[in-house]
């Protein structure tokens, strides 16, 4: 068992998200940093998908009402166990009535604590993924509060592995996002598109799992159609009226109206988990195939780092 | 109908399939039926790289793995996929899909037009320059073709509003409308199941519940549905909120 003595600003539970479920308009959800999760559940040599603890910019204080180990990968907190300094990116064995305490954050925006046991929850549509926006999935379909208790069945302590250094997660202050064009990219106006790639933006605090708000250059929408609403895919940058980026997300719409003007590609996407409110991001545009071969290149890293 | 399509870029992880015709019902009826034949297809395991279909009223996006495409070998995904669809239009494998799709029903849906519960009311009447009778009673009168599902949960796409009900989208989306918000946003009306952000003009509100995952049918109707709007009053809809609430809330958690 996992008994929740702080809960942190939002502490849910996410796996790899679902799938099949966007023409009901149930986005994938998941990990708002996929790689940040599956890193962690590589260090517990658990499946890579495994549900994890996912802790949003505040953390939470945890005490373990089991022997078990843990790892914990993404964000950098100061981190204690029973008081002593601990860290990530490692397997961590704990004891029954231990407490693990996230303090200030560090880098970064989420963290993922991954367990080598199950959670004795019930999957829906097919994920342990809580879907903060409607309401279901994970723990009672919410983020974790003071005095939840998350049973947990087949606890094991297992032979902690160590990430390799140079696979440590770092989070930039300014990420550079790679983007190839949006579907609507060409319907804007070259000026309003160079102003785009020129601009530093700022990701706004209205910012949550379903979509990031930028802040910066206003684009000038003036003179686009309105559009017929179409399949809208995670890591799309739409511009409503007012001219401020939206990037849809992890639990974003499937369907939107909105024209887009970039997407960002697949493989950065686990960027966009580490963003909090008011840090800076430029975009770089690429083409598709360079997209694809970036795509590959980090998921032949993550399998070897996982083997 | 056999209309001619093009296939765009969605991302790089997805296709839109696109077609050149006006949306309406009869698009709605090939687009869906080739969703029906896709997913067939995938049940037989012909498509491992696709993830998922999402349909629309002129587009069906296709989600695709880009590694599992890349080893899928010989054809680019975009030639298979162009070659299916072609096939599939020009009603070669159709014809199982097509029943499917014809199963359609009527779902009838009480909505409140009446303070509080909408709020855009006024705005709505005074862009379309009619009265807030006149408005219920156009927004009423059509049963709706639910084009399909998406945005959020369980959100219905509806086709069959009056044309004298279009209205602009919100400059900047409201941050949270209600859950059972009826908005006009566009040539579009629609139903949000949760209270989430909303850039549509809200003129009414439905005590159902659109979406529910513990319900034996999460969704209340599926794509080719027809939906009908029932004008009540604050009393009508305060009861029917009272009983739903007294319903026993399913169980959440087996914890």
């Amino acid at each position: 068992m996992l008994r929740i003595l702080k809960p942190g600003l939002q502490t849910s539970i996410q796996d790899g998200g679902r799938s099949g479920w966007m023409q009901y308009g149930i986005a994938k959800g998941g990990a708002a940093d996929p790689l940040a999760m599956q890193l962690a559940n590589s260090l517990l040599r658990n499946p890579l998908h495994h549900p994890c603890l996912e802790i949003t910019l505040t953390g939470p204080e945890i005490e373990f009402g089991c022997d078990l180990s843990i790892a914990i990968c993404g964000a950098q907190f100061d981190l204690t166990l029973n008081g002593q300094s601990i860290e990530n990116d490692r397997g961590i064995p704990v004891k029954k009535g231990d407490h693990l305490a996230f303090g200030p954050l560090r880098s970064g925006a989420r963290a993922y604590l991954a367990l080598s046991a199950e959670t004795a929850l019930t999957p829906v549509f097919g994920s342990f993924s809580t879907h903060l926006q409607t309401g279901f999935g994970g723990y009672c379909g919410r983020a974790l509060r003071t005095g939840d208790e998350i049973l947990l069945r087949n606890c094991r302590r297992v032979e902690g592995r160590k990430l390799s250094n140079a696979f440590e997660l770092r989070y930039a202050a300014r990420p550079q996002i790679r983007v190839i064009d949006g579907v609507e990219a060409e319907m804007f106006a070259g000026t309003a598109r160079e102003l785009f790639y020129r601009t530093t933006y700022q990701a706004s605090a209205q910012s949550n799992r379903m979509g990031i708000r930028l802040a910066g250059s206003g684009l000038d929408t003036e003179g686009l159609p309105q559009m017929t609403s179409s399949g809208l895919c995670p890591g799309s940058v739409q511009i409503p009226p007012d001219g401020q980026p939206i990037i849809s997300f992890v639990e974003g719409q499937t369907i939107g109206g909105y024209p887009r003007l970039a997407h960002v590609i697949s493989a950065d996407q686990h960027l966009l988990g580490q963003l909090k409110p008011q840090d800076k991001l430029d975009f770089f545009r690429v083409d598709l195939d360079t997209a694809v071969r970036i795509l590959q290149e980090k998921t032949a890293v993550l399998r070897k780092l996982t083997e | 109908m056999n209309p001619p399509f093009t296939l765009r870029q969605n991302g790089d992880t997805a296709l839109d399939i696109c077609f050149d015709a006006t949306p309406g019902e009869s698009l709605s009826r090939v687009i869906i039926s080739l969703k029906n034949a896709l997913e067939l297809a995938i049940q037989r395991g012909e498509w491992p790289e696709l993830k998922e279909l999402i349909p629309a009223y002129q587009c069906l996006t296709i989600c695709y793995s880009p590694l599992a495409a890349h080893l899928a070998g010989n054809m680019p995904l975009h030639q298979r996929i162009r070659e299916f669809v072609a096939d599939a239009v020009s009603a070669k494998r159709f014809p199982d899909t097509l029943e499917q799709a014809d199963s359609s029903q009527v779902v009838v849906i009480p909505v409140c037009y009446e303070a509080p519960y909408g709020p855009d009311m006024s705005a709505v009447c005074a862009h379309t320059g009619l009265s807030q009778s006149r408005v219920i009673e156009l927004h009423c009168k059509p049963d709706y073709l639910v084009h399909m599902l998406g945005f959020t949960p369980g959100f219905l796409y509806l086709g069959g509003l009056a044309p004298e009900l279009e209205c602009p989208r919100k400059e900047k989306p409201a941050l949270r409308v209600a859950a059972g918000s009826v908005g006009i946003g566009g040539a579009q009306t629609g139903i949000y199941p949760q209270s989430t952000p909303a850039g549509w003009q809200i003129i009414g509100r439905t005590p159902l519940t659109l979406f529910d995952p513990q319900r034996e049918n999460p969704f209340i109707a599926g794509p080719l549905d027809r939906i009908r709007f029932v004008s009540v009053n604050a009393q009508e809809f305060a009861a029917m909120e009272e009983s739903a609430a007294n319903t026993p809330p399913p169980m959440k958690e087996s914890v």
